[in-house]
């Protein structure tokens, strides 16, 4: 059974309009008009119980406002949705005891309070045990290495720290599905790779399903098989991140260096030079149009080489490039 | 029993919580010292002035520890209204709703932890603040006897507070409303005259609203506790209760269809 079903799904907020200056104020206090904002519009989609999915798009996709609707917070204007077999909006409370939830911009543990303090809290709240909560303490300090944390006054804890505990306290209940969303935001680069590690373990040894929304396609590289990208409240791409990256990553950046020298006139048709140096050159160009081993052969013709190194765009320029293709795709229509 | 036992920890979790800063939650107690001693001066001029000892069933030392409690009910309720609307001006109300637990429980759970301690040392300040200036309470078991009409009555401005709170959901900011609840309460309330020295048509009207049963009506019970009283508030209080938890719970309901979260 698929942990989520998404179907049409649809939300609309009305926003007040404004004009500047004084007299729009006066105008919109006594004839207000309104902005109708389809955050999320007609969106389709499932997820496999246990599934890695990634749902990324720019700020004001719609990300955070599906998460809403998918853990009940938010009623949706028109669609249908499950989760985990539960209509979320109508089954709020019951849906809750399943699922976990990280606002990466908002915290839930308790500000002035140990992080153990929330843990316990949450313990009584999703009605465990003392003991098995006690338990599943230990067990979730030791998975996020956060033992030395836990009896930290929040408000004390450092962004990662903090986000560690935040990832942990979701995870408490056994949940069988955890939305995280933004949960690397404003974190360092080992901050980020310490909560993508520990997220991913406990999915593979919990079989927990993970819907992660984020605008770091770094997230999605080290946790997600399968990504979901958005763009104004609809899909604009779907596909395993596997695709993605050979459908996309098609463009290749070189960088050799040589014993001697290299001929000033280096050339090669399909192949931009991005700098020459007097023993190395940068260069890069599209395997699609220009075959690898003939751009192999030219460099190790021209001269003895001492290194090299072929790397791939950050996917971050391949997401940008699916959203430009999207947004093309939309003024045409 | 787990069902129940959840909300009583929510309780315990945020007492704990409110003395994350002691000196900032025993200086703004004393606030009460103060107000204790001009309320002194105030009714001292107006009994003088009035040539008797008693007026209207109140003596001066029953009017200012009348006035002690009634303080000790405002100035401990916590500030609900405001909560709920930062909640949802800043977005955390996603975290607050997204639990196993009914969400107006919580708030409730919430709401009483967050008054002991405030309502304890405000007690205290200005409970000694009052005997040294008037001497001790008449009846020093009316304290006991007034226990529930004051727990009542955080529950009662609970309803009103959460239902100010709520319209958050569709205004964002109800500060004007949270004030003028507050002035209404100081009038009809009787936080700053008790109600028996209004004129007779006030005192009915007065009685009659829900603001007499969470201020009057427990400080009045505490400088007179007689069973015919306690009967009267604690009736009183209760039907206030249902209307206003039952209206509370219909607004909940309806303001869920319609809330929005701010920051995404």
């Amino acid at each position: 059974m698929p942990s989520i079903e998404v179907n049409q799904l649809q939300k609309t907020f009305q926003s007040k309009r404004k004009a500047a200056g004084l007299a729009g104020s006066m105008r919109a206090l006594f004839r207000p008009e309104y902005n109708s904002i389809e955050a999320v519009r007609r969106l389709s989609f499932q997820m496999e119980a246990g599934e890695l999915l990634g749902f990324i798009g720019p700020n004001g996709a719609g990300k955070s406002t599906t998460i809403k609707m998918l853990t009940g917070i938010l009623h949706p204007t028109a669609g249908d949705a499950k989760v985990l077999g539960f209509v979320p909006w109508k089954d709020r409370q019951k849906l809750a005891y399943h699922i976990g939830t990280v606002f990466g911009q908002r915290p839930q543990l308790w500000y002035h309070l140990p992080a153990v303090d929330t843990f316990l809290l949450f313990g009584k709240i999703f009605e465990m045990d003392d003991r098995e909560t006690k338990k599943r303490i230990a067990f979730l300090s030791e998975a996020f290495e956060i033992q030395d944390l836990l009896e930290t006054p929040v408000r004390k804890l450092s962004l990662g720290q903090r986000m560690r505990c935040e990832v942990a306290a979701s995870l408490l209940h056994r949940p069988k599905l955890i939305l995280l969303d933004e949960p690397s935001i404003g974190l360092d680069v080992v901050a980020k790779q310490h909560i993508r590690d520990a997220i991913k373990t406990m999915a593979q040894e919990e079989n927990v399903g993970v819907l992660l929304t984020s605008h770091d396609a770094g997230d999605l590289e080290a946790l997600c098989r399968r990504v979901i990208i958005i763009n104004h409240g609809q899909i604009v791409y779907e596909d395993k991140v596997s695709n993605l990256k050979r459908k996309f990553l098609t463009r290749k950046l070189v960088e050799v260096r040589y014993a001697e020298e290299v001929p000033v006139d280096f050339s090669l048709e399909g192949v931009e030079i991005l700098k020459v140096g007097h023993y190395g050159v940068k260069l890069r160009f599209d395997t699609t149009k220009t075959p690898v081993d003939a751009v192999m052969s030219h460099l190790s013709e021209a001269g003895e080489l001492v290194d090299i190194t072929v790397a791939d765009p950050p996917l971050e320029e391949v997401i940008a490039k699916i959203y430009e293709q999207a947004r093309r795709a939309e003024t045409q229509a | 029993m787990k069902k129940v036992a959840k909300y009583w920890f929510i309780f315990q979790t945020t007492l704990v919580n409110s003395l994350a800063y002691p000196g900032e939650l025993i200086g703004r107690s004393l606030m009460i010292i103060p107000f204790m001693w001009i309320f002194f001066q105030l009714w001292k001029v107006t009994f003088d002035a009035s040539g008797s000892d008693v007026i209207n069933g109140l003596t001066l030392r029953d009017t200012l520890w009348y006035l002690m409690m009634a303080e000790t009910i405002e100035l401990g309720r916590p500030q609900l209204a405001r909560t709920i609307s930062e909640n949802i001006k800043d977005g955390s109300i996603a975290y607050l709703l997204n639990k196993p637990y009914d969400f107006m429980l919580y708030q409730l759970s919430n709401a009483m932890g967050e008054t002991i301690f405030r309502a304890f040392f405000n007690a205290i300040f200005g409970g000694v603040t009052v005997w040294f200036l008037v001497g001790a309470p008449a009846h020093p078991e009316g304290f006991i006897i007034a226990l529930p009409a004051i727990l009542g009555a955080w529950v009662l401005h609970f309803c009103v507070n959460a239902m100010i709170g709520l319209l958050a959901f569709g205004l964002e900011d109800v500060s004007a409303f949270t004030w003028i609840y507050q002035k209404l309460a100081f009038i009809f309330g009787g936080l700053l005259v008790p109600l028996d020295f209004y004129p007779q048509w006030l005192q009915v009207i007065s009685k009659a609203m829900p603001f007499a049963s969470t201020v009057y009506g427990p400080s009045r019970l505490f400088v007179s506790p007689t069973l015919e009283l306690f009967v009267n508030v604690m009736l009183l209080q209760i039907i206030w209760i249902v209307i206003l938890g039952f209206c509370l719970t219909l607004m909940y309901r309806r303001g869920l269809t319609q809330l929005t979260v701010n920051g995404g």
